[in-house]
């Protein structure tokens, strides 16, 4: 799907028939190996200590890591699980009642990555609320989230998931340019799991082993949103896509990097390349898109380079979602805007159970639309893993 | 003696789909009689997983005799057969069926919920929370699965190696049996029964997991549903077969 719609993705959404009907054809063409990794969280500003107490005690000894998280919730017990999605939420007391203040601090989010119907997961997801703070913007923090969708195995994307923050950071705190300080922290991290799977990368528990030459053709889309207080900045390589809702309609921020978008191939052929369909187009023949963190051996066919995007936020925004191709394949820009702004409206499922303060019901409406939004992408026959990330924008949400 | 274990275990199997018809004719009753009487409903899943854990205690049992029947079984259809994961179905396509039970009733929900005209009712399909608990019960499953996969793998590379392949190798009459190939042989068959009993408990484990994540309607829904699967993939496969002219061994 994403093929065919990424010469049309410009200014508002593609349109969703095309995108859905071939959906099948698309993943028919579609050959990437993944591996399974389970990351989920809200992070929440408990509103009174009490609250905090609970949610801590639920999750003590559970990590990040929702491969342990939920082993220890094996039951149905439908609280022990809330509990535990809010798990990466790093708990930390508000008195603020101000209002965008609340947010800067603590963004409201919700995120599901599950395996689907592959048998290895390479997905991966990582979030850092207040990851870093400008000089010149002292009166907020920026917050990062990012989807890194594998291929080849799933130890590129789990270095992006350890790694591309830190490098966002070193980068957005001594550069002022966005634009610049994204295509620096991505060409860094490039480098990075080249030299490291080159070197051995120490233990690894992944399929490939590092074993060369298979770790050459091992590689990650990243798709990094950093929310700030009055922009959206998205720095995209790879076909995941962050895609923003604005007053009920769908705003992709990112285009996919397709070996057929006709600036890429243009882009590919001048390096000396060749876009070859072999179940639908790739570079060499090979990989099913034109850009991303790894694929040594495809270089410099396959940049590291991302698209940047920097959107101003308005009071009409309500959401951003980021997800991998797993969602985009069979759920359009306009359907998944629809499916997270009904979730955030507060139209709650019936099977979400009811939650008297309103505090964490905002947060916990992020994670139903992630859920609801990977739900749908199994319901429709996704055959990838799924990663969904859905961030708050409102800036009255708070009570 | 031995067509005589090949016999039971023949039986073995016949009995067990028969009872799947009978449990699934009770299964599908009471959804259609109390679909909301939760005990009930439970109390079948439940009574469905001993039934299955009968069958595979039994099935061990005739195994430790003859296993090598249970890896080909003649009293299955060839297209059975070729579907076959050590000796049965493999375990992570519980997950299959759960995604697309789940799924099938998603869309249909999906642009009433958009419309806000039946607020919640998507809530019906797989919970947040127990996509949560699958997701990770299907990565353990598979895991496991990858495990035996490859102990069998090893164990039918044994063949080819110490001590079996050195004794085939010395046998100056192809094909003769003598003590040692009978110890050589039996050894191996030992390796297989256990790597069954293993796989077998994964299948029992994921289902009963699975069965305790959903709900009671949702178990008895995907129990229905496995069942009329397994019994339509015996009775499609016996058609094909008698279509084609092959000799059904079964009737």
């Amino acid at each position: 799907m994403a093929e065919i719609c990424c010469g049309v993705v410009s200014e508002s959404d593609t349109s969703s028939n095309p995108c859905e009907q071939s959906s099948r054809a698309a993943r028919r063409r579609r050959m990437e190996i993944r591996r399974y990794k389970f990351v989920s969280g809200v992070a929440s500003p408990p509103e009174n200590a009490e609250k905090r107490k609970k949610v801590e005690a639920c999750t003590t000894s559970v990590s990040r890591d929702l491969d342990n998280a939920l082993e220890c919730s094996g039951s149905s017990d439908e609280e022990k699980v809330v509990a535990s999605l809010k798990i990466a939420a790093k708990c930390r007391p508000s008195t603020s009642s101000n209002i965008p203040e609340a947010f800067s601090e603590f963004p409201k989010y919700g995120l599901a990555s599950v395996c689907g119907r592959r048998r290895d997961m390479e997905d991966a997801v990582s979030i850092h609320p207040s990851f870093c703070r400008r000089s010149r913007e002292t009166d907020g923090k920026l917050h990062y989230f990012g989807v890194y969708d594998g291929h080849g195995c799933s130890h590129v994307a789990t270095r992006c998931r350890e790694r591309l923050h830190e490098l966002v950071r070193d980068e957005v705190e001594s550069m002022e340019e966005w634009r610049t300080a994204m295509e620096r922290s991505f060409v860094r991290m490039d480098k990075e799991v080249v030299a490291w799977s080159e070197g051995g990368g120490g233990v690894s528990h992944c399929r490939c082993e590092l074993q060369t030459p298979e770790s050459d053709a091992v590689g990650s889309t990243a798709v990094v949103a950093v929310v700030t207080p009055d922009k959206i900045v998205v720095a995209n390589c790879g076909d995941s896509r962050a895609v923003l809702c604005r007053n009920g309609k769908a705003f992709p921020l990112s285009v996919d990097h397709k070996p057929d978008r006709p600036d890429e191939l243009k882009r590919i052929e001048e390096a000396g390349g060749r876009v070859i369909y072999w179940d639908g187009p790739r570079v060499l023949g090979v990989l099913a898109m034109s850009r991303a963190i790894g694929d040594n051996y495809l270089k410099p066919y396959v940049s590291c380079e991302p698209e940047v995007t920097i959107t101003d936020r308005t009071a009409e925004d309500e959401c951003l979602i980021l997800a991998s191709d797993g969602l985009w394949d069979v759920v359009s820009n306009d359907t998944a805007c629809g499916v997270a702004r009904m979730c955030l409206r507060g139209k709650r499922l019936a099977a979400a159970e009811a939650e008297t303060d309103g505090s964490s019901s905002s947060d916990r409406a992020c994670s139903d639309a992630s859920m609801l939004l990977t739900k749908l992408a199994l319901a429709r026959h996704s055959t990838d893993n799924v990663s969904v990330v859905v961030v708050n924008l409102r800036r009255n949400t708070c009570p | 003696m031995a067509s005589r274990d090949r016999e039971q275990s023949k039986c073995c199997f016949k009995e067990w789909m028969e009872l799947q018809e009978q449990d699934l004719s009770e299964l599908l009753q009471a959804l259609k009689l109390d679909p909301q009487n939760k005990d009930q409903l439970k109390h079948l899943a439940e009574k469905g997983i001993c039934h299955f854990q009968d069958y595979i205690n039994k099935r061990t049992q005739l195994a430790r005799r003859d296993v090598s029947a249970f890896f080909a079984p003649t009293w299955c259809t060839s297209w059975e057969n070729s579907l076959l994961w050590i000796a049965g179905c493999r375990p992570s396509l519980f997950f299959r069926l759960v995604y697309v039970l789940g799924g099938s009733k998603m869309e249909s929900k999906l642009s009433e919920f958009l419309q806000d005209t039946r607020e919640g009712s998507l809530g019906e399909v797989l919970t947040c929370s127990q996509l949560v608990v699958v997701n990770s019960l299907q990565s353990k499953t598979i895991r496991e699965e990858e495990r035996l996969t490859g102990e069998l793998a090893a164990l039918q590379e044994d063949i080819a190696d110490q001590p079996i392949a050195m004794i085939a190798k010395g046998l100056s009459q192809l094909g003769e049996m003598n003590r040692e190939v009978e110890e050589a042989l039996d050894e191996h068959g030992q390796a297989m029964v256990r790597i069954l009993e293993e796989a077998d408990q994964l299948r029992l484990n994921t289902v009963k997991e699975l069965v305790n994540i959903l709900t009671p309607l949702q178990a008895v829904d995907f129990l229905v549903a496995s069942k009329k699967l397994h019994l339509c993939v015996h009775k499609w496969g016996r058609n094909r077969d008698q279509k084609l002219g092959r000799e059904n061994l079964e009737d």
